[in-house]
């Protein structure tokens, strides 16, 4: 391999077939004039401008179809003209340096173009290169060179991560593995979980109870996880009446002074509401508003006036003391009730924060569009986070994350994409080039990601997710069975 | 045959160009495609210079062959032939190929170091229509170039005798020239068959013969085989009757493709032995990885002396 071009921190090496390189590969620019060394990612592979070879490819057409023949060559020099016609320009991005085995980022030198030799730079070399005294490794899977590749859990806590990648590409995969090692270090998390996709991580893939099977509860609404009025904070009440249930303003106002009235009668039940919104002196439109809503609360199956069944989010916590997940079983539950359910648990979880009951939670939320609402985007990415709650987005539709939010991104977990106006919006990230985004995802395989941002130190990586012996119920429901 | 390079000497150079005095008439021959399947071959080479050493100079020539049968084009590419020519080994190796081509037994002076490339080329062009020659039977063989015979690497002897052993197996050589520096009253011999119809040959009689030791071995013919604005000057062996020339025209028009008047067959010929670029640094990188020489830019002098003035090659 041969330097042979820099323009801004792209610079293009030739390169021939036989060198194996891959887009994601690291190579080492070494210059022995000044012991330095560019560290340069390939982010793509084009064929090299050779010249005269638009001249081969005619004659080769031209031969292909309609003449037959053969080629005396006693010397073999057809071998090498092949060989020069499958020549390889590979666009690398400079990523950094190593000057006196010290990885930095000063990348003000050009090395000799004549002098300077490429090589392959293993991302096991580079990882040791890192030093990352990270004592907290979560196994992710494996490099390209089959060596074992690991984050630190220090680089989740704190930030804010996003997993996209389009469907069947190993997201959900991803991310339970992200949620099973943050509960090995005793963290405590909380995922939304659309599908029920994480609903058996206590059970091995041959449907045994696994390690995690005391550490992951599964929490359906409705079922085990009910709520009394008593254990509802006014704010959160209001949140869920206006954002989830969409209640006027002049109805909101009413509803506060009912809520008032029935907290100084010390009576929070459902039938007590229902009462009091009956009696309550008011517009005949603004009882009727209520009315639809409190129906709305009823038939969600989410509060009840069963002290003894409902459940104190304190409690689960507790539970989980020493590392735990709590899933929260979105599935089969209706579009209102999905965002009663967020409202309520996001409240509640700001309540216990703000309390230091919890320390911090780690939120993993799949396809937050479906129940997040719009107001939430921020505060997840500002207020939230310094109280405590590290959010992990999980999507297949990148464009249904706020541009903010990539921007802020600390950690970017990302599969393969195909549609161009995927990858334009995930390449909004502030963590990497837009074209290294777009060059490396879109040639991925199924279970390679490419992980940018503070978990790699900057350097973006490609991994193979490893497999996971967990009962993961994230496959599509066919109709069609392999009969054999 | 075919140059990559300028090559200093070649066949058109030494053709003859004819005078403008004497009386001549210039016949045209219409002509009628003769369907059928008459075999046509054809044969090109090309030489390439690749660099140079300390000693001497680098080249490789590469031959092929294109034949027509059954409707079917098929090809046959030698090479391509790389050589370290220097002064002290230039004579071994012209001879070498002079005796296996020529089956010259007496050793000749070999050419200058800068025309061996083109001397080398040139033999095995006619090793390889001799090859062709002795080969075929009842077919029309075509050849790149004149029929002038009588220069170092074209024997009259040698181009006589790959005619009579055409001639012998019923095979016509036709010799087409891309160029020609033949003129007639001034005007380039190609140019008078501009507005006959095609097909057609001018047979131009009564040319004033050159004298010396150059000179053609056929008849001097204007080809236009199609419409379109080319026209070839086409080279026919003098010992074929009038009648069997026409006729193998006519053949030529009913077996082959003909664009711009040129033969299908004799320009894939040229298409398989020219050199691209790509080929040319392939076999600098054969070169040296098996002989262990390190490829260096020579400097442009031009460039050193007159900057951005300085724009012709280097050779």
């Amino acid at each position: 391999m041969r330097l042979y071009k820099k323009e801004g921190n792209t610079v293009q090496i030739l390169s021939f077939p036989n060198d194996n390189v891959e887009k994601g590969d690291y190579l080492l620019i070494e210059d022995p004039r000044v012991n330095k060394k560019l560290i340069t990612q390939v982010i793509d592979v084009q064929f090299a401008n050779v010249p005269g070879l638009l001249e081969e490819l005619l004659r080769d057409s031209t031969t292909e179809q309609f003449v037959y023949g053969e080629i005396f060559d006693p010397l073999e020099v057809s071998s090498h003209m092949n060989y020069i016609q499958d020549a390889w320009m590979l666009l690398c991005k400079i990523r950094g340096t190593i000057e006196n085995e010290q990885l930095g980022v000063n990348v003000s030198w050009l090395p000799s173009r004549s002098k300077s030799g490429v090589k392959k730079f293993p991302i096991s070399s580079l990882l040791t290169h890192m030093r990352d005294n990270g004592n907290l490794p979560i196994n992710i899977g494996e490099t390209k060179e089959a060596f074992r590749f690991t984050i630190n859990a220090h680089d989740l806590d704190g930030k804010l991560n996003i997993v996209t990648g389009k469907k069947g590409t190993g997201k959900s995969h991803l991310s339970k593995l992200l949620v099973l090692g943050l509960i090995d270090y005793g963290a405590k998390v909380v995922v939304l979980d659309l599908n029920g996709e994480y609903t058996n991580l206590c059970f091995s893939s041959k449907g045994e109870k696994n390690e995690y099977h005391d550490r992951v509860h599964v929490l359906t609404p409705g079922v085990n996880l009910k709520v009394s009025l008593a254990q509802m904070d006014l704010k959160v009440m209001l949140n869920i009446l206006v954002h989830a249930l969409n209640l006027p303003g002049t109805s909101t106002r009413e509803f506060r002074r009912i809520w008032q009235s029935l907290q100084q009668r010390r009576v929070f039940t459902l039938q007590e509401l229902g009462e009091a919104i009956r009696n309550w002196k008011c517009n005949q439109h603004v009882r009727d508003a209520l009315f639809s809503r409190y129906y709305s609360l009823l038939n969600s199956g989410f509060f009840t006036d069963n002290v003894a069944k409902a459940m104190a989010f304190e409690e689960f916590f507790e539970e989980i003391r020493k590392g735990g997940a709590l899933i929260l079983n979105l599935r089969d539950v209706s579009s209102v009730d999905r965002q009663i359910v967020v409202e309520y648990t996001l409240g509640k979880l700001m309540d216990l924060l703000n309390q230091w009951k919890i320390r911090a939670v780690f939120l993993f939320a799949e396809e937050a569009h479906l129940y997040l609402r719009e107001t939430y985007w921020d505060d997840i990415v500002t207020r939230m986070r310094h109280f405590g709650v590290f959010t992990t987005f999980v999507t297949n539709q990148p464009d249904t994350i706020r541009e903010n939010i990539y921007r802020q991104a600390d950690n970017i977990f990302l599969f393969n994409f195909t549609n161009e106006r995927d990858l334009e919006t995930v390449s909004r990230a502030a963590r990497v080039d837009s074209e290294t985004v777009k060059s490396i995802a879109q040639d991925l395989p199924p279970h390679h990601c490419l992980i940018l941002g503070k978990a790699v130190k900057d350097f973006p990586m490609v991994a193979k997710v490893k497999a996971l012996d967990v009962q993961t119920m994230g496959h599509t429901r066919l109709f069609f069975t392999d009969t054999n | 045959m075919t140059f990559n390079q300028p090559a200093t000497e070649n066949f058109e150079d030494a053709t003859p160009v004819l005078g403008t005095h004497g009386s001549f008439t210039i016949e045209s021959i219409p002509l009628k495609p003769l369907l059928g399947d008459t075999p046509v071959a054809a044969v090109d080479i090309s030489s390439i210079r690749i660099g140079e050493t300390e000693t001497g100079m680098l080249c490789a020539i590469r031959g092929a062959i294109v034949w027509k049968e059954k409707g079917r084009y098929k090809y046959l590419r030698l090479g391509p032939f790389p050589f370290h020519i220097t002064e002290e080994n230039k004579k071994e190796i012209y001879n070498l190929f002079r005796h296996h081509y020529f089956e010259a037994s007496e050793d000749a002076s070999a050419p200058s170091l800068i025309n061996m490339q083109t001397r080398m080329g040139n033999l095995l062009e006619r090793w390889l229509q001799l090859g062709i020659s002795c080969s075929a039977h009842d077919s029309i063989i075509l050849w790149d170039g004149s029929l002038t015979a009588g220069t170092a690497d074209s024997p009259v002897k040698v181009i006589s005798q790959l005619l009579e052993i055409a001639r012998n197996r019923l095979n016509t050589v036709l010799a087409f020239s891309k160029t020609t520096n033949l003129r007639l009253l001034g005007h380039r011999l190609t140019d008078l068959a501009e507005k006959s119809k095609p097909p057609c040959l001018l047979q131009i009689s009564g040319f004033p013969l050159p004298s010396g030791p150059v000179f053609s071995l056929g008849n001097v013919y204007v080809a236009k085989l199609t419409p379109g604005i080319c026209s070839f000057r086409l080279d026919i062996d003098k010992k074929v009757p009038r009648e069997r020339v026409i006729e193998a025209v006519q053949k030529l028009l009913g077996s082959d493709f003909l664009i711009q008047s040129y033969p299908e067959t004799l320009r894939l010929a040229h298409i398989f032995s020219t050199f691209t670029a790509t080929e040319v640094i392939g076999i600098q990188r054969c070169i040296a990885q098996q002989y262990g020489l390190k490829i260096i830019a020579r400097p442009n002098v031009r460039r050193l002396l007159f900057g951005p003035f300085g724009k012709d090659f280097e050779g």
